[in-house]
């Protein structure tokens, strides 16, 4: 087993945002037990955005669910900020965008962005709650606040989800695939939605995805998991300037980190098929 | 993308104009209905033993509005007190069995029990417990309406989004919270499908309740079974229309309920 990779960031210096320690999680019958992770550590500074990604199987969404709370490891520790997870849930430190919007039908987008803020009430205390209005209108749906999710499209819906997981101020963020049910061009568009205001409110992500150059446009670091067992390949930092935009993507830079990236996630499915 | 925002009116077929389209809705049951009407009054004409015509029908409510409508009342009253308690407890034991599975693993085999057992059989063992009143009589309407509630219920409760779960995890959201913000508005699909179940049998329930837990002699159902024995076919088919009228009265208010309460799950009343 390769020893856990730590790639150094000196983009944000400060104290570690959430520390996974050597995870380990299987599933199923002890005879047909597959393990999904395998040892595996990364840790996320505050203010860091960090993609996921890596073929189907490498547990990358369940990684997500243990750092969410929603899956229990077998072993390893995760800590968001020095607590441990149950913590940082009961101090509603985690803030979840899950593949689908989720929203609920029947509450206006305006209601179910203001549903984190309601939930929980005992952790409001001393947090920055934001103003539900203000993220959506920063978020391009201020002419939306009162009409029902099911009036939306595909894409805004899932701009609501990410502005409600915004709204009450956790401490970190997870999302898992957030766009992956858009449509091509309806995906670049929230994606740049997303990095603007990732920009102008720097909070720690981890980022489950598919897509590499929505992973190098976003990210400052992309981990690179291999499958059968799961487990980190590579973690690769993404040096390009900040603030982004889409001019980004037609710079050499970028063409090059992708194609590296792309050769590194080929590698490893190659492997995997050996 | 701003355009998607207006939700335009589900557009209807534009083609004809309001009367023309009303008169498509409306002309062809009521030209069932007039097709029945004649054959019935062929039959009654020929076979006054059989049926009765439909102006002795009319006549018969005519001549004595008060007894119909007393006898409605007490049918009323055993569909409003028994299905609603049975409507109520098929409910609230749905929330008990999806918070407590250890509720559902008790009492689940018990109530299959009970619901295979035939009302019909229940009833006189009702009366000898209960007495001639109207108690029995709403036993065996809730009885009635009460699995298909309980069924329904229970289903709801249980076919919660999970992403929308996930999120209430993550923000640590009580039991409390997660049934009044998520469980309980997403489970009222399930309970108007059931409670579409439980209205017409409810008037089923009330009628057979009279009809095997007599004591009283009151209601509808009652009102069938004595003008039967008889042989005064007016009052039994009045009775039996206004039964009908009662079943078809309790519907169409569940459907005005159901599109006040459930606007946000047909997604064609809200648009697109």
């Amino acid at each position: 087993m390769p020893a856990p990779i730590q790639a150094s960031n000196d983009r944000y210096p400060g104290e570690a945002g959430v520390e996974v320690a050597n995870i380990t999680k299987s599933f199923g019958p002890d005879e047909a037990r597959v393990t999904v992770l395998n040892g595996v550590s990364l840790t996320i500074r505050k203010g860091e955005f960090v993609s996921l990604i890596g073929p189907s199987g490498c547990g990358k969404s369940t990684l997500l669910k243990v750092v969410a709370g929603l899956s229990e490891a077998d072993g390893g520790k995760v800590s968001i900020n020095g607590k441990s997870v149950r913590e940082a849930s009961r101090e509603k430190a985690i803030g979840l965008v899950p593949q689908s919007p989720a929203l609920l039908p029947w509450r206006t987008i305006l209601d179910n962005v203001s549903l984190p803020i309601s939930i929980n009430p005992n952790a409001n205390a001393g947090r920055k709650l934001r103003d539900p209005k203000e993220i959506l209108t920063s978020f391009g749906l201020g002419k939306a606040i009162d009409r029902y999710p099911a009036q939306l499209s595909g894409g805004m819906q899932q701009r609501a989800a990410i502005a409600r997981a915004f709204v009450f101020d956790p401490e970190i963020l997870l999302m898992d695939e957030p766009f992956s049910a858009l449509d091509e061009m309806n995906r670049d568009q929230q994606r740049m939605g997303l990095l603007d205001f990732w920009q102008s409110n720097q909070k720690s992500v981890l980022f489950v995805t598919h897509s590499v150059p929505e992973a190098i446009i976003l990210s400052d670091r992309i981990v690179l998991m291999a499958a059968h067992p799961g487990r980190i390949a590579e973690i690769i930092d993404v040096d390009l300037p900040r603030p982004r935009n889409e001019a980004l993507y037609a710079t050499d830079a970028f063409r090059d980190l992708e194609g590296y990236v792309r050769n590194a996630l080929r590698k490893v499915m190659e492997a995997a098929h050996v | 993308m701003s355009s998607s925002i207006a939700a335009e009116a589900a557009p209807k077929a534009k083609t004809s104009s309001p009367m023309a389209r009303m008169a498509g809705d409306w002309l062809p049951p009521a030209v069932t209905f007039v097709i029945v009407a004649v054959l019935w009054q062929v039959v009654a004409l020929n076979n006054p033993y059989v049926l009765p015509t439909l102006e002795s029908v009319g006549n018969s409510m005519a001549s004595d509005p008060h007894m119909y409508w007393a006898n409605m009342l007490v049918t009323c009253q055993e569909i409003v007190i028994g299905a609603g308690a049975g409507i109520l407890f098929g409910f609230l034991l749905a929330v008990a069995m999806s918070e407590l599975p250890i509720i559902e693993k008790a009492m689940m085999p018990l109530i299959v029990v009970i619901m295979v057992t035939p009302v019909v059989a229940i009833a006189p063992a009702l009366v000898v417990a209960f007495g001639f009143g109207m108690l029995p009589k709403y036993i065996v309407t809730g009885l009635v309406v009460f699995f298909p509630m309980l069924v329904n219920s229970l289903a709801g409760l249980r076919d919660v989004d999970q992403k929308a779960l996930d999120v209430f995890k993550t923000l640590h959201a009580s039991r409390w919270e997660t049934f009044r913000d998520l469980r309980l508005p997403g489970c009222m699909p399930f309970v108007f499908a059931g409670l579409r179940i439980a209205m017409p049998l409810a008037v089923v329930g009330a009628a057979v309740a009279e009809f095997v837990a007599a004591g009283q002699q009151a209601g509808l159902g009652s009102l069938v079974t004595i003008s039967a024995a008889q042989a005064d076919l007016p009052v039994t088919w009045a009775s039996i229309a206004l039964l009908c009228l009662l079943g078809v009265v309790l519907v169409s208010l569940l459907a005005l309920l159901r599109k006040r309460v459930l606007w946000w799950s047909d997604a064609d009343v809200i648009g697109r």
